[in-house]
Formats: structure tokens, C-alpha cells, sequence
């Protein structure tokens, strides 16, 4: 039997990504991330905008493919899959929600929560079933023979979050779906997201701005210009710390250089 | 000038929609001249001939019209918002580069008309129809001049028309109406008998009922096709079809127009003739308005996808196999070859007994 490596992860993990880079056309996305899910556990991806949280997300939900680095969910790996397998991944295990709810406008309300089932093949009987029953567990059950266009946003993302539930994945991939709401419809969103998936033990990964992730996560993962932010801030203040002479050029001093 | 930058950097299917364009512009300008030709050689009955040169103008006119709304200068771009290019500014934009493919045509058709009547010399066919276009008698230069700038200008009013912003019409509103012309065009075929004035007056409102039913049939369709207890494929196909009709419906009752016209012409040929004597450029008028038609059609499914890629989007981030996807859009189209192959067929019958009675 071969020895795990060294940096194997623990055997509740059920999905991580190992040293991944990601770019976009030329442009770093992704330096260098290694992050481990652990089985039913919220983790809290945060860090500013342009800091790599949907890159990641996307790159561990099979959306995107890492240039470089592993991504494995369940002792699988995810970076040498097809693109149909990825696709049957996303749909059997994996729920995704945006900051756009991404309604289908010509579906009613519960037809959309329940296109994940209808699509993998259900009966329309049992798959309006769960929809709706996610609908009143979400407290949106009054609107389910609506168009979403009759909907707030906050509703409407709330059905979005319906949907990702309405399979009981493995992992909830959440990009900021608080973005286009206030406080207090994000704080129960949250909440509500949070709640869902403690009770039915799925796993939650939440990419999120830092006060939110701190207040509903169980853990929280901070990145900062496409690395962990431990590693960028010690990087940035090897550079730019004590006021000594440094060798390297330090991020951002080619833009200070410009006299506009 | 900004019309023109845009035109001249976009890729090259755009590209090719556009000469499209200006291939239906060429075709509809030549037979506006071959027409004007003719009626300088014999006045009479020139008239019903022009006015049947007018439905190759229509239909190219709504081609080119479908061209510029799939066209991604003319679209709600967040790089020509950003610079202040807003709605007003973006018909502009479109009407001009309608115009520009439009005129492109006309000038063909003219450089080909003047080739072949023996004006131009120095290349092969010179001269090759002088007999067919009365090579004989001069054509009235601002005569010519106008039925060419007719195609572009009507194209690009009818451009500027269409992309203004309005409010869509609800598809089903329009069905009674378009039902109660054919109605009333098949009825005026039947009463005014082959070979009178009364037949391209009632397929003219024959056509002009089923363009207006096309949006209501189209709904009725999606609503079929999504009826009792529907999957994933038949719900998304029917739901889909239902929130398009109002924009595939009307070039969708165009071609049934179209091909309830032409279905109708090989039934009289197969019954016994016309009762009108045919000239040698209506075969090729009749394959441009059918290309120019269908064409359009195709254009708008290509607006009509353009427009969903943000649901194909969410779909595919569900995980929605390409093959569902796919096989909902052939559901699409089988169901609107199924209900409007019978209704064309239809017509196409009632027109012909009525003419050959």
C-alpha cells in the first residue's frame, strides 16, 4: 500500500483543491490555492472583490478546469474529468447559487426550483413535490405558481437557493448571493442557507464578505490577489516592511510610477 | 463614420449576415429595374407587374430588418453605453449600416443590370440580356435611380421602426385577426375566379392574415408542446417557444405566406396553368423571396438565442446536459413544422380550388 503524502488531507474532507492556478487570458486568477472541505461543515470564502473567490468556487465545482493543481471531492479527482462528467457531477452533487438568481423567466416559480429534479429525470409529480416543499420551508411557498418576474429579490434568490437545495447535494457552492440584497434580507438569507444545510448536512461552501462569513461560517479561508491571505500579506510586507531596501519590485509600484 | 467602424471590425459571420443583405438588396434592385425595363418597352399593364415587384421589396426589407437587430453594433453593449451610446443613438447606428448593405446591393444590381443590357463592356456576359432587358430602349435615368434608392430606404425606415424602443405585443391578440383575413382573402379568391383583379388582392390579405396569425400560432405550439404534466425537455422547449412567439412569430407567418404561395403556384401548374402569362425573371424572384423569408426566420432564431444566453447560462451551471438542451430545440422545431406544415398545406389547397374552379 502507498504511504500518503505528506500533505494528503484528512479523511473527512470532502472536496479540496491542492496548489491550484487559474488565470484569465494572461491575467493570475488563482496563485498557488490549497483549501480542504471538510464533511458538513459552512466554510467562508472572503476577501475583496477581484480577490479569487468565484474563480475558486468555480474551479471546485468543476466549472473551470485549473491549469495547474488538483481539485478531488469524495477521493475523486475533479481536474482530470471530462466535461460531461464534470457537468453530471454539477448536477448530481453539487448545488450552485450566484449573485444573480439566474430564474428561468418563462417558468413559474416552482418549476424553476424544481428543474434540477425535472432535468436528472424525475416525475413531474414527485419533483413539484420537493420543490414546493422546499418553497414553504424557505418561506416562499405563497409565490410558487408565480413568475419570477412578480418576485423581489429577495425572493427570487431565495428560490435560487431552493433550487440549489432542491436535490440535497453534497456541497452548496454560494457566490455571494447576498450581493444585490440589504442587511437584513442578507443576514436572514444567510441564515436560512446556513440553517437548511446544518439540518440536512450538506456542505456549504460561502464566498462572502468578511463580517457576514465570520457571522454564519464555521471556518473561514481569507484570500487576497489569488492567494491565501496569510501568504499575500506576509509576501507584501516582506516587501514593503522595516523601510529597509528591498530586491524585489513590490506589487502595485509600477502603477505608483506613472506620473498621470 | 462610427457606423462605419463598427461595421468594418465586427467577425466575420456578422459579416456575412450583412452581405446577405446586400445579396437580397442586389436581387430585389434588379428585378425593380428589370420591371422598369420592361415598362419602357411596353407601358401596358406595367402596373400589377411593379406591384409584384413589391413583395420581394417587403420581404427583404424584413430580412434586413432581422439582420440589424442580431447585429452586435446595434445591441445594449456595456462598452457603447459606457461611451454614451444609448438607445436613440444605437437605431442611428443601425439604420445606417442597414443602409450601407442595402445601398452595397443596389449598386451591384445596377453595375449587373447596365453588364448585361451591353453598357458596361469588358467582361464575360457582356451584353448577354439585351433582348431580355430591352437593351433597346433607354431606361429613364432618375426612374432607375429611385426604384433603386427605394430598397435602402425603405429598409432602413423600417430598421429605424422596428429597433425603436416600444413595448412587445402580447402574441395571442393579434391570432383572430390574422384568422379573419386569411378568411377573407381565401373568400375574395373564391368569388373574384382565376385570371381578375380579385387574385392578388386576396392573397395579398391572405398573407397578410397569416403574418399576422404567425405569433399566435407559434404560442399555440410552445403551449402544446408543454401541455399535461411536461419533463425538463418538454418545459423548457414549450415555455420557451410560448416567451418567443411574439418575436418568431410574425417572420414565422411570413413563410407561411411564402409557402403557402408557392405550394399554391405547383398545384395551379399541376391544375392547368395561371391565367396570367409568367415572365423569365419570376422563377428567380420567387427563390429570392423564399430565401429572403426563410432567411429571416433563421436570423431571428439566431436574435432569439443571442438573447437566452444568459438562461443557457444558468442552465448549464445547474449542470443541464448539452444533449437536453439540443434535443429541446429540435422539440421546438418539429412542433412548428407540424402545426404549420398542415396550415400551409390548407391554404395552399383552399387558394388553389378557389383559382381553379
Amino acid at each position: 500500500m502507498v504511504a500518503p503524502p505528506d500533505n494528503a488531507p484528512p479523511d473527512n474532507d470532502v472536496l479540496w483543491a491542492r496548489s491550484v492556478h487559474y488565470s484569465h487570458s494572461g491575467s493570475p486568477g488563482l496563485i498557488g490555492v490549497s483549501v480542504g472541505v471538510r464533511q458538513g461543515e459552512v466554510l467562508a470564502l472572503t476577501g475583496p472583490r477581484g480577490s479569487g473567490k468565484t474563480t475558486l468556487l468555480r474551479c471546485l465545482s468543476g466549472h473551470l478546469v485549473p491549469e495547474q493543481g488538483e481539485i478531488w471531492f469524495n477521493s475523486v479527482p475533479v481536474h482530470t474529468m471530462g466535461a460531461l462528467a464534470r457537468e453530471r457531477l454539477r448536477r448530481d452533487r453539487f448545488g450552485w447559487i450566484g449573485p444573480d438568481p439566474q430564474l428561468l423567466p418563462e417558468l413559474k416559480v416552482w418549476e424553476n426550483a424544481a428543474l434540477p429534479l425535472l432535468i436528472s429525470g424525475a416525475s413531474h409529480r414527485s419533483a413539484k413535490a420537493a420543490a414546493c416543499e422546499w418553497l414553504d420551508r424557505l418561506d416562499i411557498g405563497a409565490f410558487a405558481r408565480k413568475r419570477p418576474g412578480a418576485l423581489t429579490r429577495a425572493e427570487s434568490q431565495r428560490v435560487a437557493l431552493a433550487r440549489a437545495l432542491v436535490k440535497e447535494p453534497a456541497v452548496v457552492f454560494a457566490d455571494e448571493p447576498t450581493a444585490p440584497l440589504h442587511r437584513a434580507e442578507r443576514a436572514l438569507l444567510l441564515r436560512t442557507l446556513t440553517t437548511a444545510a446544518r439540518s440536512h448536512g450538506i456542505t456549504v461552501l460561502l464566498a462572502t464578505h468578511e463580517e457576514e462569513g465570520a457571522a454564519v461560517a464555521d471556518r473561514r479561508v481569507e484570500l487576497l490577489d489569488g492567494r491565501p491571505a496569510a501568504a499575500a500579506v506576509s509576501g507584501a510586507t516582506a516587501v514593503n516592511g522595516a523601510g529597509g531596501p528591498s530586491d524585489e519590485t513590490p506589487e502595485g509600484q509600477a502603477a505608483c510610477s506613472l506620473s498621470a | 463614420m462610427l457606423a462605419l467602424r463598427l461595421v468594418r471590425g465586427s467577425r466575420p459571420v456578422v459579416q456575412l449576415r450583412r452581405l446577405l443583405v446586400a445579396a437580397a438588396s442586389a436581387g430585389t434592385g434588379f428585378v425593380l429595374l428589370y420591371v422598369l425595363a420592361g415598362a419602357t418597352a411596353r407601358p401596358a399593364g406595367s402596373f400589377p407587374r411593379l406591384l409584384w415587384a413589391l413583395v420581394p421589396l417587403a420581404v427583404t426589407a424584413q430580412f434586413a430588418v432581422a439582420v440589424a437587430r442580431t447585429d452586435p453594433a446595434t445591441r445594449p453593449r456595456e462598452g457603447l453605453d459606457a461611451v454614451g451610446l444609448g438607445p436613440v443613438q444605437r437605431v442611428l447606428v443601425a439604420a445606417v449600416s442597414t443602409a450601407i448593405a442595402c445601398t452595397l446591393g443596389s449598386a451591384l444590381a445596377l453595375a449587373a443590370f447596365l453588364h448585361l443590357r451591353g453598357e458596361l463592356t469588358g467582361l464575360p456576359f457582356d451584353g448577354a440580356g439585351a433582348g431580355l432587358l430591352h437593351a433597346d430602349r433607354p431606361v429613364p435615368v432618375a426612374a432607375a435611380l429611385t426604384l433603386l434608392a427605394l430598397v435602402p430606404l425603405s429598409a432602413c425606415a423600417a430598421t429605424a421602426l422596428a429597433l425603436r424602443p416600444h413595448p412587445p405585443l402580447a402574441p395571442q391578440t393579434a391570432l383572430p385577426w390574422g384568422i379573419a383575413l386569411t378568411a377573407c382573402g381565401l373568400a375574395v379568391e373564391a368569388y373574384a375566379g382565376p385570371g381578375g383583379a380579385g387574385m392578388p388582392v386576396g392573397w395579398a390579405l391572405t398573407a397578410v392574415g397569416l403574418s399576422l396569425a404567425g405569433p399566435g400560432i407559434a404560442y399555440a405550439c410552445g403551449a402544446l408542446v408543454q401541455a399535461v404534466r411536461p419533463g425538463a425537455m418538454r418545459l423548457l422547449a414549450g415555455r420557451t417557444l410560448q416567451e418567443e412567439a411574439p418575436r418568431l412569430g410574425r417572420p414565422l407567418g411570413v413563410l407561411c405566406a411564402v409557402g403557402a404561395g408557392a405550394l399554391t403556384a405547383v398545384a395551379l401548374r399541376g391544375r392547368g396553368g395561371f391565367g396570367v402569362p409568367l415572365g423569365p425573371l419570376t422563377g428567380p424572384a420567387c427563390a429570392l423571396v423564399v430565401l429572403c423569408a426563410a432567411a429571416t426566420l433563421l436570423t431571428r432564431a439566431v436574435e432569439v438565442r443571442q438573447d437566452r444566453s444568459a438562461t443557457h447560462a444558468a442552465l448549464r451551471d445547474l449542470g443541464a446536459p448539452g444533449a437536453v438542451l439540443r434535443t429541446a430545440a429540435t422539440l421546438r422545431a418539429t412542433a412548428l413544422v407540424a402545426v404549420c406544415g398542415p396550415v400551409v398545406w390548407g391554404v395552399a389547397q383552399l387558394t388553389s380550388l378557389a383559382l381553379t374552379r
